[in-house]
């Protein structure tokens, strides 16, 4: 693989070198305008036959060097190419006319295939660079966001490189194991998108997806397809939906250089409000040493005892984050002539977060060429380097610790004391950034991915097109903490050590290396009827071989306590995981193209895979589509200028999870180093596994107004997977944790709609919109046979108020279960057991006690208190330019999804919120007792005994009853954002002086995340506690906060 | 026109023979079985490994949700669900129980595919003890068609009396199999129980079996001349005792007390079991309590909690008793102990007793007390002291079960076989009092089938009952 690798690295540096440059004889100077006269910016202007070109300014002018006997080709997207004979004219004025080309762009489908857009039979949306780095995003998954109908983006956090998941249309998997993220290509490769949650905590620590590798200056399109008949051609691989990066390219003329710096910083968006009244202590007592944060009396009663007391109570929250900041420089080279181009780019992120002990770092570099050796030869090849990693902090732990630091000390005193050991206020309060700044896990990620590619055309029906890829990385992660030092009244961190030795140290080892090689064949085969038909046939072979192995080993209870080598540690945890997964497809498909108005495909493909054992693992599937170009039959085009009507349907299959049809042992890993047990691995494999079939339809329909004014696309789509292959919890008694069956169907179906709009246009002002909206209904139809629920995933909270995420046949995925108050049903009803009933009758009053409190249900009886799925999203996206400055403004927006808020519950709990100001009231709760009866007790929210009634009331509402209530934790996370505003400024040419040295030069700022709207009491209701692998977004508590941030960025063009 | 037909066929040919020929050669290609983290055939010794760590383990896990109910614990917060009797899902237990008996099923079955009659034996002695301890815990449960004996993913579940037979079948073959000739030699560091001592394995077994047969005191099959001829071949120590010490980190109960320290509050000792030591419920106060616990802070004396009431206190301080580290049974690296030669003397005294044999039942009765005192550390004197007591040195005749069982209380402190003898005691300790708040009227008998295990079995998980309903050796 390394000498691939050093020859094809030779083979591209000499295809730079071959760019010559030409003599040149004289300016011509021209202005490119459309049929209205409207001066046309960005038009890329070549001198045919030449490497010379240029764009023209935002008057629509431009200048080359030509002779006399040259021809002009002007191209602009949405406008026809036009070739311009220059004769003896000096100074030309060209118009470009947007004609129904204009409405046919290419798109990029599946395998690489470029088709018109007219031809495509199912809903494709396009992302183009200026829209997705709109806002300086640098992990591309994140600059999706708000810009792509029916894909659901989360941030998991505000850190650097945190990671981001994606879906597309929904869940697809019952089984919460399996990925449900889109596949990631990037010029014809399989790319990895994983998230690796390998090492100390790492499913904590916000690991980053592997799409972060990529650099998002370097792509030119992001192509997402969303259904089965869309991503037929690529086979399983594809279920999730496809996004396909294609990354920029050189283009004939001149050596262009491009340099942009990106400068920022941020803070956190959103942190809780605290009550700054009742200071430290238990029950109104004060106490400076308390364990208990803000359960004491009110600061003018502690200042009696403790003059020392501050006269205001911090919001310690604010006060523990950092301003972060990121640092970006890119640089890119590019040019080439009629043979071959190239592009060289590099780049170099850094970036310290807002919580302290994080930061991360990405250094990438690209080469991409194409080469033509002859009319009917062609190479192409791209190759990516990056180095990415950092520092990746345990913020759902700091979070907690910060809830049980007391508001009374400032949280930067005091962080270690002058002997190393960390500081605080007690054992049981050690300061949080102490944590934070010694527990260090780092990643360290190297990688490769190149792609060669070659395509033969002997005959004009018939080329070959072959193309090898290559995805590698090793993953190097290592954990320190130091342990305890053995001093007197030293103060612990027991998450500073592993959990057989808490507190006395960690040193860990991870390493993981990961090796995909992808190889993709297709052969075209094109016929002209006479009858006005075309028809297309293609045949191709696609293999996919994937490599992992896992290796790490973890060391605990160090003997020095600040040596971390693994020699120094008592216990030894080692582990080795791995994976090998190999894939090859055959395919075909058929494209009839009639009259160029009406459009037919029908795909064939065959799967074999590795992960299912013969003769169940060879398959087939098929997929159907076709379009209707309707308006090309209509006689008036003014108003309604497009018209496309789209019906698909596809099957597509699906294979197992590796080693799911194989059952073996494993170490057992509670032994102490020195023992090696065997224990039975947690999965029952079946032999016998088929492969899940999904049947997919979609229609949809395309319509633009008034020669592009107005578009609107809309697609409704409806999906049923059956016989999904899962892993099913099944009893323990049958000693397995899992077992690999076939079993389980689930549905989805939805809409989504993008309108885009050019509303105003012209040479010194114009006014770009477009909206994408989408909804998704999910629904689980059956599970196996005998199993009633799926637990998908718990989070704690007080008095066993945990929240459940369960499956349940017939409700949609993601349904929160929690404890709740009783409500009031008359003994008739319970005897009818509607009391019984998951779901909670709001309606009714509460159940009151005989002691004037509501009373909780039972732990074990958990009830219906919302659902994780949104019931839209959608974004909206405004451009408007004036002159030389523009202003982009992204909003986008969640609304009907519930999460649990963790935070909350814990902060009620230690008398942080401001609604515990109410301590001290006196209340009479709505409700009836057990009699029917109205409530008229009233009762004393505070701790102790009533100085009013003498009633001990124990350790008060909030801490007796309030925490344990699921349903107050559990909050309508609806949420709009306005996603960035960016405003950008390009020089003037007549600034740039004479000499042209600098061709062009932009300065902008661009605003991350600057405001929300929602009622979530919250963090930031985008994020999640789990990791970007996983399909459990239901707990938005205690994560890393979003931040807001400001970027200042200077592009200057050579 | 003509021509380009035929390439094309010619192409398609070639293409499709290109595909035939991968395909046939990647025959093998996409055989992909070899999972690094798996080992299709693991070695029997380092199943004992697991074996003898789990049995121990899982002892910890039982005592952990019944001692609640032989209230030697309390939770430190006010009407948890365990304290008050409220059904509770304890999922993680019941898992840990089941997959230590499938790893035992491996053992037995690949111990006597080799001949490894005393590995098979380590084997059938463990399952019979945590078939135990399942049954005595929730009552029914799958055996013959678990462990996938059977290939289901629900198994049936099994009555109270075939676990019980299984019981004795697994121990009796155990005993068999501990006599043979040992064929298959064990590695130094396989058995963490005994250190491969096989002597000490068949007393272990000997003293398992009266344990079983002495359990159903109440049924009318009981025998108690069965029990004491297994004893006869049982414990002769302190020595002998099956405990498990090997830790990854420390002894489990001692980390609920590192967990206390940590403020992850469990592990707080009840006032039921204080009150029984501390003087109030027999008027002097018991010398080994300070060997099985440490004053609170506040007045230097043993205070427990409520069950039910939680910890009167802000509870981030010892102001109520918690496991002790410094405890020799709950210290960072004592054993966890299965079954001790105290607790088979308190089974001699009992059945000696209930067959008349008087004589052997107060020798039993005093070598037991002696026995913990000595595994205590508790000093000659204070031994002394304390067997003279009064409502201690009660005489031969005077000896009834109110003395036995109280010794046996203190001698399997947090020990699951404390709530079967409560059981079958019917709680008849003096002064032991209901938790606060209770869910029932009466003692609890029986922990309910976890709700996990009905999601995922539900149609073979018997009907729920009332969790005072007697199991089947707890009734006549």
């Amino acid at each position: 693989m390394k000498k691939l690798m050093i020859q094809t690295m030779a083979i591209l540096w000499l295809f730079t070198l071959c760019v010559d440059v030409h003599a040149q004889t004289r300016t011509v100077k021209g202005q490119v305008v459309d049929n209205l006269g409207n001066p046309l910016p960005n038009v890329s202007v070549s001198v045919k036959g030449t490497n010379i070109g240029t764009t023209s300014d935002a008057q629509g002018v431009f200048e080359v060097r030509a002779s006399a006997n040259n021809s002009l080709i002007l191209s602009s997207v949405g406008f026809v190419t036009k070739e311009v004979e220059l004769k003896s004219q000096n100074n030309i004025r060209i118009i470009l006319t947007r004609s129904d080309e204009a409405l046919d762009e290419v798109v990029v489908t599946a395998l690489g295939i470029q088709r018109s857009e007219r031809s495509l039979g199912y809903s494709a949306q396009t992302v183009s660079s200026e829209s997705l780095n709109v806002n300086k995003q640098s992990n591309v998954v994140n600059a999706l966001q708000g810009k792509v109908s029916g894909v659901t983006i989360t941030s998991t956090g505000g850190a650097p490189g945190q990671g981001a998941s994606i879906q597309i249309r929904g869940i697809n998997s019952i089984d919460p194991s399996r990925d449900n993220n889109p596949l990631f290509v990037i010029d014809g490769v399989l790319m990895d998108n994983s998230t690796s949650v390998t090492g100390n905590r790492a499913s904590e620590r916000g690991i980053s997806n592997r799409a972060i590798d990529i650099n998002p200056d370097d792509i030119e399109t992001m192509n997402v397809l969303k259904g089965g008949a869309a991503t037929a051609l690529y086979g399983l691989r594809g279920a999730n939906g496809v996004i396909i990066i294609t990354t920029k390219s050189g283009k004939e003329g001149k050596m262009k250089i491009n340099l942009s710096s990106v400068a920022g910083f941020e803070n956190p968006n959103k942190l809780p409000e605290l009550q700054d009244v009742y200071t430290q202590g238990w029950a109104y007592e004060y106490d400076p040493h308390s364990f208990w944060p803000a359960f004491g009396p009110k600061i003018s009663e502690a200042k009696v005892i403790d003059p020392d007391h501050p006269d205001k109570l911090r919001n310690h929250f604010k006060d523990a984050f950092d301003t972060g900041n990121q640092f970006k420089n890119s640089v890119n080279f590019s040019g080439g002539n009629q043979n071959a181009n190239y592009l060289v780019s590099l780049s170099q992120l850094h970036s310290k977060g807002i919580m302290p002990g994080t930061d991360f770092k990405n250094l990438s570099g690209r080469i991409n060429t194409n080469f033509e050796a002859s009319e009917k030869l062609k190479f192409a090849a791209s190759m990516s380097a990056n180095n990415s990693g950092g520092l990746r902090g345990r913020s759902e732990r700091f979070m907690e610790q910060l809830v049980y630091w007391s508001h009374r000390h400032n949280v930067r005193d005091n962080i270690f004391l002058e002997n190393g050991t960390p500081g605080g206020y007690s054992n049981d309060n050690v300061n949080p950034l102490a944590q934070s700044l010694s527990n260090k896990f780092k990643d360290d990620v190297l990688r490769f991915i190149g792609s060669f590619n070659t395509s033969y055309k002997p005959l004009d029906w018939l080329d070959f097109n072959y193309r090898i890829g290559v995805d590698m990385y090793r993953d190097n992660r290592s954990m320190t903490a130091p342990g305890m030092q053995g001093l007197p009244g030293e103060y612990t961190l027991s998450n500073n050590g592993i959990s057989d030795a808490p507190a006395m140290g960690i040193v860990g080892v991870y390493d993981s290396k990961f090796r995909t090689i992808n190889s993709t064949f297709i052969a075209n085969i094109t016929k002209e009827f006479d009858n006005d038909l075309t028809a297309t046939l293609r045949l191709g072979h696609d293999l996919y071989d994937k490599h992992l192995i896992s290796q790490n080993t973890e060391g605990g209870d160090l003997t020095v306590y600040n040596w971390f080598n693994l020699s120094n540690a008592k216990i030894i945890n080692a582990s080795t995981t791995g994976q090998t997964y190999r894939l090859m497809g055959t395919f075909a498909e058929l494209a009839l193209n009639y009259k160029n108005f009406l459009f037919l495909n029908i795909t064939g493909r065959n799967d074999i895979t590795s992960t299912l054992m013969k003769p169940n693992n060879s398959f087939f599937y098929p997929s159907i589509t076709s379009s209707w170009i309707f308006s090309d039959h209509m006689q008036d085009q003014e108003l309604l200028s497009y018209g496309k009507l789209r019906l698909s349907y596809a099957k597509i299959g699906k294979d197992a999870q590796p080693y799911s049809t194989i059952t073996g042992f494993t170490t057992y890993q509670n032994l102490p180093t020195e023992y090696t047990g065997f224990t039975r691995a947690g999965l029952l494999g079946d032999p016998e596994l088929r492969p899940e079939f999904t049947n997919t339809y979609e229609a949809g329909i395309e319509l633009r107004f008034m020669n592009g004014t107005l578009g609107l696309d809309a697609t409704y789509y409806h999906s049923t997977s059956k016989d999904q292959i899962i892993r099913t919890p099944v009893t323990a008694t049958t000693g397995y944790v899992n077992a690999a069956i076939n079993a389980g169907d689930m549905q989805n179906q939805g809409m989504e709609i993008s309108v885009d709009a050019h509303p105003i246009k012209n040479e010194t002002f114009g006014w770009n919109t477009a909206v994408n909206f989408s909804m998704n209904r999910n629904k689980v139809l059956s599970l196996y046979e005998g199993l009633s629920e799926i637990l998908v995933a718990e989070q704690s909270g007080y008095l066993s108020s945990n929240i459940q995420m369960k499956l349940i046949p017939g409700e949609s995925y993601g349904v929160l279960y929690g404890r709740a108050l009783k409500r009031y049903y008359s003994p008739d009803e319970i005897a009818a057991g509607m009391d019984k009933s998951a779901d909670i009758d709001k309606n009714r009053p509460l159940l009151i006690n005989q002691n004037g409190f509501p009373v909780l249900e039972s732990a074990s009886d958990k009830k219906k208190l919302g659902n994780v799925q949104p019931r839209w999203i959608g974004g909206w996206s405004n451009s408007f330019f004036y002159k030389n400055l523009s202003l982009d403004i992204l909003m986008d927006a969640r609304i009907g999804q519930d999460r649990y808020n963790k935070l909350d519950n814990h902060l009620a709990s230690f008398g942080y919120p401001k609604y515990t100001l109410n301590r001290d009231d006196y209340k009479v709760f709505d409700g009836l007792l057990q009699d029917g009866s109205t409530n008229t007790k009233e009762v004393w929210l505070g701790q102790g005994v009533d100085p009013k009634t003498g009633t001990n009331y124990g350790n008060g509402y909030y801490r007796d009853l309030y925490r344990g209530v699921s349903e107050y934790f559990v909050e309508d996370a609806s949420w709009v954002k306005l996603r960035s505003v960016s405003i950008n400024y390009s020089f003037p040419k007549k600034w740039l002086g004479n000499n042209q040295i600098i061709k062009n030069m932009n300065v902008g700022i661009t605003g991350n995340n600057l405001a929300m709207w929602t009622k979530y009491s919250g963090l930031d209701p985008e994020n999640t506690t789990t990791n970007s692998g996983s399909n459990i977004e239901a707990f938005a508590g205690m994560t890393y906060p979003a931040v807001r941030s400001f970027l200042f960025n200077l592009n200057i063009g050579f | 026109m003509k021509t380009k037909k035929y390439k094309l066929k010619n192409l398609m040919r070639s293409i499709i023979s290109v595909i035939m020929i991968t395909l046939y050669s990647c025959g093998d290609y996409f055989d992909v079985t070899d999972n690094p983290s798996l080992v299709s055939d693991p070695n029997i010794n380092g199943m004992v490994s697991t074996a003898t760590f789990r049995a121990a383990h899982n002892s910890y896990n039982i005592a952990y949700i019944t001692s609640h109910y032989s209230q030697y614990v309390a939770s430190a917060t006010a009407g948890s669900s365990s304290d008050t009797y409220e059904e509770t899902n304890n999922y993680a237990v019941w898992d840990a129980m089941f997959f230590a008996m499938s790893d035992l099923y491996d053992l037995i079955t690949k111990a006597d595919e080799q001949q490894a009659h005393h590995h098979k034996a380590i084997g059938q002695t463990l399952l019979a003890y945590q078939l135990g301890l399942v049954a005595d815990t929730w009552g029914n449960a799958p055996y013959t068609e678990a462990f996938g004996k059977v290939n289901t993913l629900q198994p049936k579940y099994d009555d109270e009396e075939t676990l019980y037979n299984e019981q004795n079948l697994l121990l009796d073959e155990a005993i068999d199999n501990f006599k043979k000739e040992n064929s298959f030699p064990f590695s130094t560091t396989a058995d963490l129980i005994h250190g491969q001592d096989i002597d000490k394995w068949l007393k272990t077994a000997y003293a398992l079996k009266a344990r079983v047969l002495n359990k159903i005191s109440k049924k009318s099959t009981y025998n108690p001349k069965d029990v004491l001829a297994a004893l006869d071949k049982s414990y002769t120590s302190n020595n002998d005792n099956a405990g498990m010490s090997t830790f990854k980190g420390i002894n489990q109960w001692a980390a609920v007390a590192r967990d206390n320290e940590n403020l992850i509050l469990h592990g707080w000792l009840s006032s039921n079991f204080i009150d029984h030591l501390n003087g109030t419920k027999y008027g002097v106060e018991d010398p080994r309590i300070k060997f099985i616990t440490e004053k609170t802070i506040d007045g230097n004396i043993y205070i427990g909690t409520r069950n039910g009431e939680g910890n009167i206190g802000s509870n981030t301080a010892r102001d109520e008793c918690y496991i002790s580290r410094k405890s020799p049974l709950t210290s960072d690296d004592s054993p966890i102990i299965i079954v001790s030669y105290a607790e088979t003397k308190m089974i001699e005294a009992e059945a000696a007793l209930r067959a008349n044999d008087k004589a052997r039942a107060y020798k039993a009765y005093t070598d037991g007390i002696k026995a913990h005192f000595e595994l205590l550390g508790v000093s000659n004197d204070e031994t002394e002291e304390y067997l003279n007591r009064e409502n201690v040195a009660v005489g031969e005749n005077a000896l009834s079960l109110a003395e036995i069982f109280k010794e046996k209380y203190v001698i399997t402190y947090l020990n699951a076989e404390a709530w079967n003898d409560l059981r079958r005691y019917d709680y008849q300790h003096k002064d032991f009092l209901m938790p606060v708040n209770a869910k029932l009227d009466d003692f609890i008998r029986r922990v309910a089938h976890p709700s996990t295990e009905r999601a995922k079995n539900g149609d073979n998980v018997p009907p729920a009952v009332p969790l005072d309903t007697h199991l089947w050796w707890d009734k006549n």
